[in-house]
């Protein structure tokens, strides 16, 4: 592990303090949550200044504080969604890529099924169907994305599956749970680690458009996407309401696929995995 | 090839099978129904018989596997049934949307092929050069910005600050008739085309850059050089034209992208299209609208991934010949 982040490229160190960074900003967040909820009309539509330096919102909550407070849960919808989608690709796309055959030829549809809709349309559809809740928005976005982890871990396998290590522990007696755990598995982590680092992104600004969109998280949760779709019923007077929400969101996103880039980097260096 | 094409089409068989299972399932196991929404919205409650002749007019109190047949049929023969919220037949609806999501979609399509191809070919062709480093830096950027940020920061700007371009809708109202009308369409589509464009960019670019790249030290294109071709040359008529056989296999995932964009980008700026059906469908629980479009849109995607692979198969001799990947 210590070698493979010594491989990452300066702008992945640099990604890796900022996903750091903004944990230690998460954990301020049951301090800052006081301040982010606390409603004061006579202090609407305030621009940043010393005391509210991201501003107020149409109700006076200091955006800043709200911001802060929405970090915890958009960074941990977006790792859970994450690993929800990689955990049943891995699982869809290594059994299809290790048994081949009739088993390979079905799932092989059944990711193609869902790779023909429109991501947003399934996880609208989802979202908005599935009783409100935190995990229905992790379920939503991790249901819709497996498939393209899937497509990535078969890949995977197959090319594993043909190198000669795993023909000689075959040809030696090695029972399949053994091969999958022992001689599989470690081959395809480094693929699984970056597309981890790429899902979290991904999931993070998915769960921000679905909250966005009204179909995200139920109030009282609040996260960036959550704050930002107040934005635009106040664009003509106050811009601060969808710059610095979607600055974090940016921040964020850009972070963590700066991060799976520099990742897959150093992955490929190793022994060209892609 | 022949034996190559028709196992994709008979493959694609199963799968659309599975896509129409999938969008009837979807809907009809989710909890809650359009009756409830009705009574929701309005802020009353339904009665009960209210609520009960409302389920029978519908045909919602039919058993599940009873609605799909009759729903299978009735698709069969394009008929995709009548909205709940106006009554009128869903089919006319899509045809009202299509057009401004096509307007929309086709202009940003091509502007996003019009900027990634040069800017992929010549980062290519330069692998590691200054140009590369930047624009690839660039296009990061603007592959982690969320679209519906973006969206409100250039209205912000254009609109709201500078007032250059309208804050939104498809044309003033009431519009301009003649040039003046045309001039007013366009400076509606500025804004929300610029903001499907820069998201897709990267995408495109990159899988051109990678492309060429790779091809830039074949030998074909070191014997063109040879031959007396100049660089740039070498790196379109050659490079290039490789690098773009793969790209056709990825064109059918261009349609289900464009869809998805097309929900956000046309609900900030209150375009008219299918994304913005779609979404205002899914509010209102009118199934039968949301069942056509993911339907109508998973089928086109589905028609245009096996047109891409047969064209493949078409231009590629290694696939046609059966005699390579």
């Amino acid at each position: 592990m210590k070698a493979f982040l010594g491989r990452l490229p300066g702008s992945g160190r640099a990604a890796l303090a900022v996903v750091l960074g903004l944990w230690i900003v998460a954990a301020f967040a049951p301090a800052a949550s006081r301040t982010a909820s606390a409603i004061r009309l006579e202090a609407r539509l305030l621009p940043p200044s010393a005391s509210h330096p991201f501003g107020t919102d149409d109700l006076g909550r200091d955006l800043l504080a709200r911001v802060v407070a929405a970090t915890p849960i958009s960074l941990a919808i977006g790792l859970t969604a994450a690993a929800v989608s990689l955990l049943v690709g891995f699982a869809v796309g290594g059994v299809s890529g290790y048994l081949g055959g009739l088993v390979d030829l079905l799932l092989s549809r059944v990711v193609e099924v869902v790779l023909c809709f429109p991501v947003l349309f399934l996880l609208l559809a989802l979202a908005a169907f599935l009783p409100p809740s935190p995990s229905a928005v992790v379920l939503a976005i991790g249901l819709t994305t497996w498939p393209g982890d899937a497509r990535y871990a078969r890949a995977e396998i197959l090319k594993a599956k043909s190198l000669d290590y795993t023909r000689a522990a075959r040809a030696a007696g090695a029972s399949t749970p053994r091969i999958l755990v022992r001689h599989l598995l470690p081959n395809v982590l480094a693929p699984l680690i970056v597309s981890a680092a790429f899902g979290v992104a991904w999931a993070i600004l998915a769960e921000a458009a679905l909250s966005f969109l009204g179909v995200g998280l139920p109030p009282p949760a609040s996260s960036w996407g959550g704050i930002l779709s107040a934005a635009p019923a106040y664009i003509e007077e106050a811009w601060w309401m969808a710059l610095f929400p979607g600055l974090a969101l940016f921040l964020t996103v850009s972070a963590y696929n700066l991060l799976a880039e520099g990742l897959r980097r150093a992955s490929t260096e190793r022994g060209g995995y892609r | 090839m022949t034996r190559y094409i028709a196992r994709r089409l008979l493959l694609a068989v199963p799968t659309l099978a599975g896509i129409v299972v999938l969008v009837f399932l979807l809907l009809h196991l989710a909890p809650g129904s359009p009756v409830s929404a009705m009574g929701g919205e309005s802020g009353r409650r339904v009665s009960g018989r209210a609520a009960q002749e409302m389920r029978r007019l519908y045909g919602l109190d039919r058993p599940l596997t009873e609605r799909f047949v009759k729903w299978v049929g009735r698709v069969a023969r394009f008929d995709l049934g009548e909205s709940f919220v106006d009554r009128r037949p869903v089919s006319e609806r899509l045809r009202e949307a299509l057009p401004y999501t096509l307007e929309l979609n086709g202009l940003a399509l091509l502007l996003t092929l019009a900027i990634a191809i040069p800017l992929g070919v010549e980062a290519g062709g330069h692998p590691e050069s200054a140009f590369d480093r930047i624009s690839g830096a660039a296009l990061f950027a603007l592959y982690s910005t969320p679209s519906f940020w973006a969206a409100l920061l250039l209205q912000t700007l254009f609109s709201v600050k500078w007032k250059w371009l309208p804050l939104y809708g498809v044309a003033s109202d009431p519009a301009p008739s003649g040039l003046a009308g045309l001039a007013d369409r366009l400076a509606h589509l500025i804004l929300p085309v610029a903001c499907l464009t820069y998201g897709s960019l990267a995408f495109y670019a990159r899988l051109v850059r990678a492309g060429v790249a790779e091809a830039r030290t074949a030998d074909y294109v070191l014997a063109a050089r040879a031959r007396g071709l100049s660089r740039r040359e070498a790196l379109w008529k050659h490079a290039f034209r490789n690098a773009l056989l793969p790209l056709i296999t990825l064109l059918g995932l261009v349609l289900p992208g464009l869809l998805s964009g097309s929900v956000i980008i046309e609900r900030i700026f209150a375009w008219p299209g299918l994304g913005r059906l779609y979404f205002d469908s899914i509010l209102s629980r009118d199934y039968p609208v949301v069942l056509a479009l993911s339907l109508v849109g998973a089928v086109a995607t589905l028609a245009v991934t096996l047109a891409a692979d047969v064209a493949y198969a078409v231009a590629d001799p290694r696939v046609r010949d059966g005699t390579g990947p």
